[in-house]
């Protein structure tokens, strides 16, 4: 089977590939060097500052952790505020849960608690078992694995025993005791073959005291095994008084789900209660606030990978982990790609320790200064300033703040808007979206400075007024924005003032408009108390509204002008590449690979990637120093959906010897050339194994189905259209 | 009809739609040519030739693997980021895959699992990567200061679930330490049941292990749902097409033009036959020899059969002859036919050669 220029049977390598598994080598000891804490090696790292080029994939790594973990840690953070109510509500139900088992019970009496039967003493049997159903909003369990282990921890640290059961362990194939066992391995942490609840009883009876309940967590109800889940409902339920249990159940669809799923004997022990959790897109649009918008640690991206994102969610994925998954796979590129984005790190330590980068950027070595100033975002901004910058550290420092002011401003801005948008419930990520573009600003910027000028083309003027279209959202908001009551502008107004605070030019204009709203608040009020004839009134009423009316106006266009003025998008600002994360193709193709297209397009288009000189200019037609499996696929597009082995055997003969002997001579080595010269019968069979190994290839593809016992001259196609 | 069958019917509807939707389906080849009418060389004489077949644009192949050399640093960076590398594109990428993890992860121990094979045992390999971790912790806590204090249960003793405890234990408070498991062909026969794909979503999922895995099939990421891979895989894909040839991955595919399907077939109906007695041996002799007679009729008619074998004392009654059917319907052996005239008919699914073969095979 080896060829005897490969690996010999002998070789250890080979009888490797004949192992299921093996160990290709332990971890070398050079591993301990890297194993030093990482601050330390940073420092060093930066101060023997030649180093850092060719050596900072460890500065890289150190990036990206401290990047990544801030912002986890926000995600986690913001999710579980999102959940902090509905989580409350399901501790308050558990405990009222727990006493009302408990007043039912009555005292115990331990000796005999390891048989089902409870031993009431007053009431009679009760095998009512408590039910949480938490709806998810969500067909994706995905999304909700996290917000149940987080319940979980909740109500651990409210004083309840907790078990998270996956939906997996209520299958058929373990049966009951495959749910028993992972409910008694987290409770009672060890691991029993033979699991039985009398177990949990005693165990119970010895650590619970009866003064904590014991709470079951199944993430997903609908994707249990309907008969084990009712089993283990049945047997919960007849031990109820023994072991205070309370289950919590995720329902991805309808109130009706319990119905669908279970037995109708689980279903009469069950006393419902129901919660919801909020939708993923409210969810994605929290995380985009304080990850993206509020940017927790100087990360951004392009308004391009922006809108991916939100198409990936809206249209193919809809789970709010692909997108957090998403945004981590953007910071890793952002950090290969980019050599000097470890400035990433810098950001997030200054505004964790107010410890300022400009030291750590003096440490820079010339290159990367030099690097940073050839920027293309730097290049287009230095063109129109026109000014002499000397190209070091400080001005880079500079730069970088700049940037970072810009962004403040920015962010300000925009969270004012969408607090105005709040009450049309306008989503933020289609407002960030639109304040992410940079056409869209240079659209609005040029239109502006055209109008002072009153000169434009027609042509280019409607050009832009089709652009400016596409700012839908913001527009909307600002248009609904006038005809906001007076009381909830003035509302508006005192949270943009919040907002701004650290901005002042836009504080200032805020306050002023506010100032200017409040004097006629007290005009009004003033002619409301000396003005008495009902004539009058009428008329200051509609004075009022007059009034109330041009505040809003001047609301609008102060807003309109925080947009044209104040809100650059990343984008539009110097040294963005650092920060910014642009490049959508390379983040599309990691984050969710399409080998049924790609591979199909390897084998079409193979002299592409190989580049070689001898295929690529043979056009459409077929030439013998092709690959075979490549021959052999491109044949394959001119059958039906069964393919004739014979036909197709045929044909593969005919384009690999006909259109030329000269082609096959040229590219023939001499072995091949012996082989020619001998016997018709071995090239016979040689033209027969490569059309065997072809096929084989294309059947590890996956893009061939083999004879059927139907047809067994007939090999099948699997994917039709590239 | 059998489930092959149904399955292949089903599949024709879908089929059908895509093909009406592909352009020039009118010029489709439509062909009843036999494989036989090819001058086939023997199965045996194939693999040698195939084994020694000069590989085409050998040049072009090598510099495209080596040209991927300057993603390895970045691929150590994904890794490291806690993604798991997806590799796909043609050619073989087992190569490619061990070259990099002999260049790149020396730092980490590393095992391979050779997905292409019929048969592993995933929970070896957890026991296998758990020790590795363990000793790649002694190592640097040694290096670094303190002691190991817990005294070990064998890993070979202990549940797959308390393995994967400790390769996700967060108590391993050693910065960056985690063991690789390479997986050529994640989608491959041995590992394609969702129970392999669970326990290797679970592998990957630990924190001190990383995977990088392979695929092959064009219908791969249908293994997983979503679950598996945002939170456990967590697959960083990388297009890597090599067009090497698939030496291993194909040792265990059949040669088409070998014949391969009736020689298989007649094998294990021999098998089969000599496991019976010698009385349905010569009862299916019966049904063959009448088959080979007339080649072009539906098949023999029960109860033509039932008479020949009482002619010649094979079978006592209706009820002996049905068991030895029954006996063969299970293995396979034949077939129920319904003949024009309505008659149950038996007949052999083997071409008369092979059939031929068999006969030679049990006398």
């Amino acid at each position: 089977m080896y060829s005897p220029n490969e690996h010999p049977p002998t070789d250890p390598l080979a009888e490797n590939n004949l192992q299921p598994f093996f160990v290709l080598h332990k971890a070398s000891k050079s591993s301990e060097s890297t194993a030093v804490t990482p601050g330390r090696a940073t420092k060093r790292r930066l101060d023997s500052s030649s180093k850092v080029s060719l050596s900072n994939e460890n500065l890289k790594m150190e990036a990206f952790r401290c990047v990544w973990s801030k912002i986890e840690s926000k995600i986690k953070d913001v999710l579980r505020s999102i959940n902090a109510s509905v989580f409350d509500e399901i501790g308050q139900w558990v405990r009222e849960s727990f006493n009302e088992i408990c007043s039912c019970r009555g005292p115990v009496d331990p000796s005999n608690s390891s048989l089902p039967y409870p031993f009431v003493h007053n009431g009679g049997l009760v095998k009512k078992l408590f039910t949480g159903l938490v709806f998810t909003k969500n067909i994706e369990t995905v999304d909700d694995i996290l917000t149940f282990a987080e319940l979980g921890l909740h109500l651990k640290s409210h004083g309840c025993y907790v078990a998270n059961i996956s939906s997996l362990d209520f299958s058929t194939k373990n049966g009951i005791g495959g749910c028993l066992r992972a409910f008694l391995r987290q409770l009672l942490m060890v691991d029993i073959e033979a699991a039985d609840v009398s177990l949990l009883a005693s165990w119970y009876s010895d650590h619970g005291k009866y003064e904590k309940p014991v709470v079951v967590i199944i993430e997903d109800m609908e994707r249990c095994s309907g008969a084990i889940l009712s089993d283990f409902i049945n047997m919960l339920s007849e031990w109820s008084v023994k072991i205070p249990i309370i289950l919590i159940a995720g329902v991805a669809t309808s109130a009706d789900a319990p119905r669908n799923v279970l037995t109708s004997r689980a279903l009469q022990y069950l006393s419902t209660s129901i919660f919801s959790l909020k939708c993923p897109a409210e969810r994605l649009d929290a995380i985009i606030e304080t990850v993206l918008v509020k940017n927790c640690a100087g990360f951004s991206v392009g308004h391009k990978v922006a809108t991916f994102l939100r198409n990936y969610f809206l249209r193919q994925d809809g789970t709010v982990s692909s997108f957090v998954r998403a945004l981590k796979m953007a910071i890793v590129q952002q950090l290969s790609i980019e050599p000097l984005s470890f400035v990433l790190k810098l950001s997030v330590d200054e505004r964790d320790s107010k410890r300022s980068w400009h030291e750590d950027l003096a440490n820079l070595p010339e290159e990367l200064i030099k690097h940073s100033f050839e920027l293309p975002s730097y290049k287009k901004y230095s063109v129109n300033r026109n000014n002499y910058v000397e190209l070091n550290a400080t001005s880079l420092g500079h730069g970088l703040s700049e940037m970072q002011r810009l962004q403040e401003l920015w962010r300000s801005c925009l969270m004012c808007l969408y607090e105005a948008g709040r009450y049309h419930k306008v989503a933020l990520l289609d407002l960030y979206l639109e304040a992410l573009d940079p056409e869209l600003y240079n659209s609005r910027l040029s239109n502006h400075g055209c109008d002072s000028a009153k000169d434009r083309s027609l042509l280019s003027n409607n050009d832009k007024l089709f652009k400016l279209q596409k700012a839908e959202v913001t527009n909307q908001v600002i248009r609904k924005m006038r005809d906001l009551p007076a009381a909830k502008l003035s509302q508006l107004l005192k949270s943009w003032e919040r907002f701004t605070e650290g901005s002042m030019e836009v504080h200032e204009k805020i306050m002023e408009l506010q100032s200017q709203m409040v004097s006629e608040d007290v005009k009004g009020h003033k002619a409301e108390l000396t003005d008495i004839s009902k004539r009058h009134i009428s008329r200051r009423g509609l004075n009022v509204e007059k009034d109330a009316c041009t505040s809003n106006d001047k609301a609008a266009t102060l807003a309109g002008q925080m947009i044209r003025d104040s809100m650059q998008p990343i984008e539009c600002i110097p040294f963005h590449e650092l920060v910014c994360f642009k490049d959508v193709d390379n983040l599309q193709s990691a984050l969710a690979g399409d080998p049924r297209r790609r591979i199909q397009i390897d084998l079409l288009n193979f002299y592409k990637i190989l580049k070689c000189g001898c295929c690529s200019n043979s056009g459409g037609t077929l030439s013998p120093s092709m690959h075979e499996t490549s021959i052999m696929y491109t044949l394959a597009q001119e059958h039906g959906d069964l393919i004739n082995l014979h036909d197709w055997f045929q044909s593969f003969k005919a384009s690999i010897s006909s259109s030329g002997n000269k082609g096959l001579k040229k590219l023939a080595s001499p072995k091949k050339r012996k082989e020619n010269t001998s016997s018709q019968n071995n090239s016979d069979a040689l033209l027969q194994a490569r059309f065997c190994r072809a096929v084989m290839e294309l059947q590890i593809t996956g893009l061939l189905r083999m004879p059927s016992k139907r047809r067994p001259d007939c090999v099948q196609r699997v994917a039709f259209g590239v | 009809m059998d489930v092959d069958e149904i399955e292949e019917e089903e599949f024709g509807f879908s089929r059908n739609y895509f093909l009406a939707k592909e352009l020039g389906s009118s010029s489709r080849k439509k062909s009843a040519r036999k494989l036989s009418e090819i001058d086939l060389v023997d199965e045996e004489e194939l693999r040698e030739v195939a084994a020694s077949i000069e590989p085409k644009h050998e040049k072009e192949v090598n510099e495209l693997i080596s040209s991927y050399q300057s993603l390895y640093s970045k691929w150590l960076f994904v890794l490291r980021s806690g993604f798991a590398l997806l590799m796909y594109g043609f050619g073989s990428k087992k190569a490619l895959i061990e070259d990099f993890a002999s260049k790149s992860l020396t730092e980490y121990s590393v095992v391979v699992v050779n997905g292409y094979l019929q048969s592993i045992n995933l929970k070896q390999v957890v026991i296998t990567l758990a020790e590795l971790l363990w000793d790649q912790v002694k190592l640097r806590q040694k290096t670094t200061s303190g002691s190991l204090c817990k005294s070990q249960q064998p890993f070979n003793t202990r549940s797959m679930s308390d393995l994967l405890t400790f390769l996700d234990s967060p108590d391993l408070e050693v910065e960056d330490c985690f063991v690789c498991i390479l997986v050529h062909n994640i989608d491959g026969p041995g590992l394609r049941d969702s129970d392999s794909q669970q326990c290797l979503a679970s592998i990957a999922a630990c924190s001190h292990v990383r995977m990088v895995a392979s695929i092959d099939h064009v219908n791969a990421p249908l293994l997983w749902d979503k679950k598996m891979v945002h939170t456990q895989f967590d697959w960083y894909w990388c297009h890597v097409p090599t067009f090497a040839p698939y030496k291993v991955e194909s040792m265990f595919f059949p040669f088409i033009l070998a014949h391969g399907g009736s020689a298989q077939s007649v094998k294990t109906a021999s098998i089969v036959l000599q496991s019976l007695t010698p009385n349905a041996q010569n009862v299916f002799k019966v049904l063959a020899e009448h088959q080979l007679a007339h080649p072009d009729e539906e098949g023999m008619p029960i109860n033509n059969l039932y008479s020949t074998c009482r002619e010649r004392f094979l079978v006592s009654s209706q009820v002996t002859l049905n068991s030895h059917l029954t006996e063969f319907k299970d293995h396979e052996l034949i077939k129920t036919k319904r003949n024009s005239d309505g008659q149950d008919c038996l007949c052999i699914p083997l071409t008369n050669e092979a059939l031929q073969k068999l006969i030679a095979d049990i006398v």
